[in-house]
């Protein structure tokens, strides 16, 4: 069986793209991977979702929407739950049905992961692999070699971010979900600019996700979600080391609604900003905005980078 | 803390189910104090120290908090579950502690445990043995399907009244007793006799009268403040509302019992769900096919803006509206909504239903236009 797989560039991909191109690269099967969002594809997802979707989501529909007539089947997972007592955000619980119920026509592929509920990842995607290779064995290499070169690359990622951290120069952490801090209209412009600006942008992501999640407590006790608890850990590890803290939210995230607003009390003394982005979002909004919160951690006194031009503003 | 002395207690509202919640706080032999009567002013308190896109319980709850703790309340109790409401708590704590309020909060979690929530408790009232706690739990759980099995009767019957008012005023009046009824067999006897009431009170209902389910998320649909009283509004326009949901319903779908009855849901969602899609959202899907096999005459499905399980149930919803021409009348209930434009469009609704009963050929134009 030949046929092309479709990964749409949006949610997930940003996590398991990795994992998803090498594994099905192994068992033979092409793939094709969806353009980096555009307002094309904004378009087609929120003429497919219903309004009050969230704007990855929409995203997410648009990429779909455009893998139709490029592969036969698109793959979109549920990944309900990763670790017991623990969650992930709501929409992916629905991925799989919601994309079927706005797109009837759309062939998908699909995998469960839903620890909680004892479905784990390596058998999940071993029944997917089936479906291409009827050899147990090629498919179960194929995972494994998928997963360690996946999470070879991950750890490769956060540690040379972790280095970066420690260099000189006013350091900027941008928090927000992978998903939405690597798509090309949300997060790679607010990046772009911060570094305009002469920031050098550290993005909350560790290598290692258990010390992450530990480190989340001190912030929060109850947050239910495992994507967001790795967000608060990265948040409480790299804080020491940063100026300036940039939340980058989707409208309306229901996680990150809680989430910003405990972060930003408990965050005390250190200067936030709080961006929240939808469709309609105009880039010189968003110019105005970062620049001036560039412009005040230089100027911050007490601050790593405080002149004799001090203005005596204190964000 | 050696003595419970000193507490009072207080919880956010949710339609009447203030009367079992007091029965089961007593055990904390607390004084309990009843948050005051729900206002525009809760929510506005409530919207004025919230994050701006939350949904909307978290304002209506931190509101009650706020009326309660300038009544006199130090010690609220929150709940905790399945979806953003699972984090409700740590932020209103962190809220209010911010603003300035001094309490205790008592989170309670569900696991559905009651051993779990017995040691919780323990920390309030040390005395507490796990008898008492169940013998409170026992009861306050019959006092809550009491007041279901009535409301749900009054849902169904009330739209035909002869008399304006009739079932409301006995219900009020059973709302009373409820709260002073101490041991299962009086609640036995109230909820036989307000049932006998209710179906003494003269109605007139006509051969064709509409019937109309409402699905959506648990607290907009269970609190008819939040709603604008949707309910009562279309008994107003003589219809027949039916809603499974309650929280008699979800004590019996708790704990042990959730994932079997998801299966269930899951199964009457038909083609339109594969797999839980968080929350109350598979309920939604499942129940309002339910009412459209049932030959239902339309559905009300009821949700905060941007509550995340229920837009999901939202793409399966309109898809089997549009697949099977049923319809469906959404809300989404924010701190703007407006109280007659929900009134409007429930008018409209009712309209077009009758319409579509008599086939009227003027219906597929009223489709239009409400599209």
């Amino acid at each position: 069986m030949n046929a092309t797989v479709g990964l749409p560039r949006a949610l997930l991909y940003h996590k398991y793209g990795d994992l998803w191109t090498s594994f099905f690269e192994t068992l033979g099967v092409p793939t094709v991977v969806s353009p980096p969002t555009n307002r094309a594809i904004l378009e087609r997802g929120s003429r497919l979702a219903v309004d009050e979707t969230c704007l990855p989501m929409k995203i997410f529909l648009g990429h779909v929407d455009e893998l139709l007539s490029k592969a036969d089947y698109v793959l979109v997972p549920r990944v309900a739950s990763l670790v017991r007592g623990e969650t992930t955000c709501v929409k992916f619980l629905g991925a799989y049905d919601v994309t079927l119920n706005s797109i009837p026509n759309a062939r998908l592929l699909e995998y469960d992961v839903d620890v909680v509920n004892g479905k784990r990842q390596a058998p999940e995607m071993r029944r997917l692999g089936r479906s291409f290779e009827r050899n147990v064995t090629k498919v179960m290499y194929a995972y494994a070699r998928a997963y360690r070169e996946s999470k070879r690359r991950h750890l490769e990622h956060a540690r040379q971010q972790e280095r970066a951290a420690l260099a000189p120069g006013l350091k900027v952490l941008v928090v927000g979900h992978p998903y939405n801090i690597r798509d090309e209209l949300i997060g790679v412009p607010v990046v772009s600019i911060l570094r305009e600006q002469g920031a050098s942008v550290l993005v909350a992501e560790m290598s290692d996700a258990s010390e992450a999640k530990s480190l989340s407590a001190r912030i929060s006790r109850d947050v239910p979600w495992t994507f967001n608890k790795e967000l608060l850990g990265a948040v409480e590890h790299y804080r020491p080391l940063v100026d300036g803290i940039v939340f980058l939210v989707t409208f309306p995230c229901g996680p990150d609604s809680l989430m910003t607003e405990l972060c930003v009390r408990r965050l005390d003394g250190m200067p936030t900003i709080v961006l929240v982005l939808d469709e309609l979002q105009g880039e010189a909004g968003l110019r105005t905005r970062l620049e001036s919160f560039v412009d005040l951690l230089k100027m911050r006194p007490g601050g790593r980078f405080a002149t004799d031009a001090v203005m005596g503003v204190r964000p | 803390m050696s003595e419970s002395g000193g507490h009072v207690l207080s919880f956010p509202h949710m339609g009447n189910y203030h009367v079992p919640m007091v029965t089961l706080a007593s055990m904390l032999d607390t004084e309990i104090l009843v948050a005051p009567r729900m206002t525009r002013r809760t929510l506005e308190l409530g919207t004025r120290y919230s994050p701006e896109f939350v949904c909307i319980p978290f304002k209506y709850n931190l509101g009650n908090f706020i009326e309660s703790l300038e009544s006199g309340a130090n010690l609220l109790v929150q709940a905790g579950g399945g979806c953003r409401f699972g984090f409700y708590a740590e932020v209103q704590e962190a809220i209010l502690r911010d603003s300035g309020y001094e309490f205790e909060m008592l989170r309670l979690f569900g696991s559905f445990e009651l051993r779990d929530y017995h040691r919780q408790l323990r920390r309030i009232n040390p005395k507490l043995t796990f008898r008492r706690a169940l013998w409170h739990y026992r009861l306050a759980s019959r006092q809550t399907n009491a007041l279901d099995v009535v409301e749900d009767y009054s849902r169904k019957n009330c739209g035909f009244e002869v008399e304006d008012g009739a079932f409301e005023r006995a219900f009020e009046a059973f709302l009373g007793k409820l709260g002073r009824t101490q041991s299962f067999a009086e609640v036995d006897t109230l909820e036989r006799e307000t049932l006998e009431e209710l179906a003494a009170i003269p109605t007139e209902r006509p051969d064709d009268a509409l019937k109309v389910g409402v699905v959506g998320e648990l607290y907009v649909v269970m609190e008819p403040f939040s709603n604008f009283f949707v309910e009562k509004e279309l008994a107003k326009r003589g219809v027949e509302v039916h809603r499974h949901m309650s929280v008699s319903e979800m004590i019996a779908h708790s704990g042990r019992n959730g994932p079997k009855h998801l299966r269930k849901l899951i199964e009457m969602s038909g083609p339109y769900l594969h797999y839980h899609i968080g929350a109350h959202g598979t309920e939604s899907v499942g129940l309002a096919r339910q009412f459209m096999q049932d030959g239902f005459d339309g559905v009300l499905h009821l949700k905060p803006f941007g509550c995340m399980p229920e837009v999901n149930a939202m793409t399966a919803l309109q898809r089997m509206s549009r697949e099977n021409l049923f319809p469906i009348l959404f809300f989404s209930y924010d701190a703007q909504s407006s109280e007659t434009g929900v009134r409007t469009r429930l008018e409209a609704f009712c309209d077009m239903l009758r319409m579509r009963r008599r086939r009227d050929p003027g219906l597929a134009e009223a489709m239009e236009v409400c599209a």
